[in-house]
């Protein structure tokens, strides 16, 4: 990929964000500027029988009133989605239905339809399941969902790469307007994986942090005493448009997708790789058209596993050289965990929240920075400061890499 | 369980799943015309299956185009 310096710029207009912080702009500054962490016990499910019963749920009341016949993870998208369009006054867009299309990214999909469907079948003894499992459950739903809600019918589809998911999706479509495809899309990830089952099977990995009686605490990247990952459940979702349609209709720009890089480890399906993740950073800065010095920023993967919080760390120190240890990096998943397909979308969001008021989110719970992580994390608690680009890094199991790169207010028009 | 009785019943279980108005609700009313979509129909056919333990073939089921229809389907389960 080359610089795109004359191509349509993707302006960022409306964002929307439920995550174990709560929903809303508001009210995910406000656990920012407190170094406040969403995770809890879980309460969603019957938790009793699991050894993991702690996560990053999205609190009921940021999600009361829904809509039926759809998945957790469908309704999360279309919160996100709703806030997205009402911030970006999309009533008002201007750019007729065929022209807007919707990519929305989801690890695990239907995952409470599903979990729902096999407990009647196998574990109740019932011969047949709701009849909506099929549409309710697929990948696509939430896609599907938004584009119906808000008659979007240019290109439209979902977007499956695990836990890089939200930012394949955000990558992909800020390239469906810089090529022309659409003049607006509604793309982010959602993500609603705290099932019995789900969970169950992130057990298995051994991977969990398993601190039920301090789940505040639990979520520890980059800490020498780090126990594992916390599961999340949330959504992002962005109104992306062209500048010049947000500046026809006098629409404040909150930001803008510079840049996105997609890589594979081809490697291993489980550990990560650096080289995988390091080409994915280069890639993103390549397409943003900037240099290393121009980012002020990172926010990290940072799931709290020593395989990935050690390889990133390598990862950024290949990329960025000594100026490695200039860059602000913080992993926000101490505080909302990690809300697999959702999470890039979640970090994107909340990082062009954070720095456009003026403040770099932390890593919180890291009290003894393990040696081979040696970067300015940002410990425990919000920085007063901003960035004018940013990069966001997702990389999912499968190894699969996406870096999205991202000019805030601060980096001007 | 009289015709009566059993249109009452499935009434009330159209009506949890969807608000359809009385004038509506009779025999010869299409399920379009009700606003039910195939998907609705779905569910609905679903939740009276579950309710009254019953079957109804998919040839029955995808041939119902009124409340009629599904009347007689259930009624011809129920025999």
């Amino acid at each position: 990929m080359s610089p795109h310096l004359a191509q349509t710029r993707v302006a960022i207009t409306g964002i929307g964000i439920l995550s174990p912080l709560g929903r809303g702009e508001e009210a995910t500054l406000d656990a920012i500027r407190h170094a406040r962490s969403g995770i809890r016990a879980i309460e969603s499910i019957d938790a009793s029988e699991l050894t993991c019963r702690i996560g990053g749920e999205v609190p009921r009341e940021a999600h009361q009133g829904l809509q039926r016949g759809q998945d957790r993870f469908s309704r999360f998208a279309l919160i996100a989605a709703e806030d997205a369009a009402a911030g970006a006054r999309f009533g008002t867009i201007g750019i007729e239905g065929e022209r807007v299309g919707v990519l929305i990214g989801t690890g695990l999909g239907g995952c409470e339809t599903l979990d729902a469907g096999y407990k009647r079948i196998y574990r109740d003894g019932a011969t047949r399941v709701g009849p909506l499992t099929i549409p309710m459950s697929m990948y696509n739903a939430a896609s599907s969902a938004v584009s119906n809600r808000f008659g979007a019918k240019g290109v439209a589809y979902s977007v499956v790469s695990a836990c890089s998911s939200g930012a394949h999706a955000i990558g992909l479509a800020a390239q469906a307007i810089r090529s022309g495809q659409a003049d607006a899309m509604f793309a982010g990830g959602a993500d609603a994986p705290l099932t019995f089952g789900i969970i169950r099977a992130w057990e298995s990995m051994r991977v969990l942090a398993v601190d039920n009686d301090h789940p505040d605490l639990a979520c520890r990247p980059f800490s020498v005493d780090r126990k594992g990952i916390v599961l999340a459940e949330g959504a992002a979702v962005f109104v992306l448009e062209s500048f010049e349609n947000a500046r026809r209709r006098g629409q404040p720009i909150l930001g803008e997708i510079i840049g996105f890089g997609a890589t594979s480890d081809a490697g291993h399906v489980t550990d990560p790789s650096a080289d995988g993740a390091s080409r994915a950073m280069r890639m993103a800065l390549r397409d943003a058209g900037i240099a290393e010095g121009e980012v002020g920023y990172i926010n990290a993967h940072g799931t709290a596993t020593h395989a990935n919080d050690s390889t990133e760390t390598r990862a950024i120190k290949e990329v960025f050289g000594p100026d490695a240890h200039r860059i602000p990096v913080s992993s926000t998943k101490s505080m909302h965990g990690h809300a697999m397909g959702a999470s890039g979308a979640i970090e994107i969001a909340l990082s062009l929240l954070s720095l456009n008021a003026g403040l770099i989110p932390p890593t919180i719970n890291l009290v003894t920075p393990d040696p081979e992580c040696d970067l300015d994390y940002v410990p425990n608690a919000a920085r007063s400061g901003s960035a004018k680009v940013f990069l966001s890094n997702s990389f999912g199991f499968g190894g699969m890499n996406a870096v999205v790169a991202v000019r805030t207010r601060a980096g001007g028009e | 369980m009289e015709r009566t009785e059993l249109e009452k019943k499935l009434i009330e279980i159209v009506r949890k799943e969807k608000d359809i108005p009385d004038e509506k609700l009779t025999p010869e009313t299409l399920l379009a015309d009700a606003g039910i979509d195939s998907l609705d129909a779905l569910t609905i056919l679903f939740a009276i299956e579950e309710d009254l333990n019953i079957h109804i073939p998919d040839d029955r089921a995808r041939a119902m185009k009124t409340f009629g229809d599904m009347a007689d389907a259930v009624a011809d389960q129920l025999k």
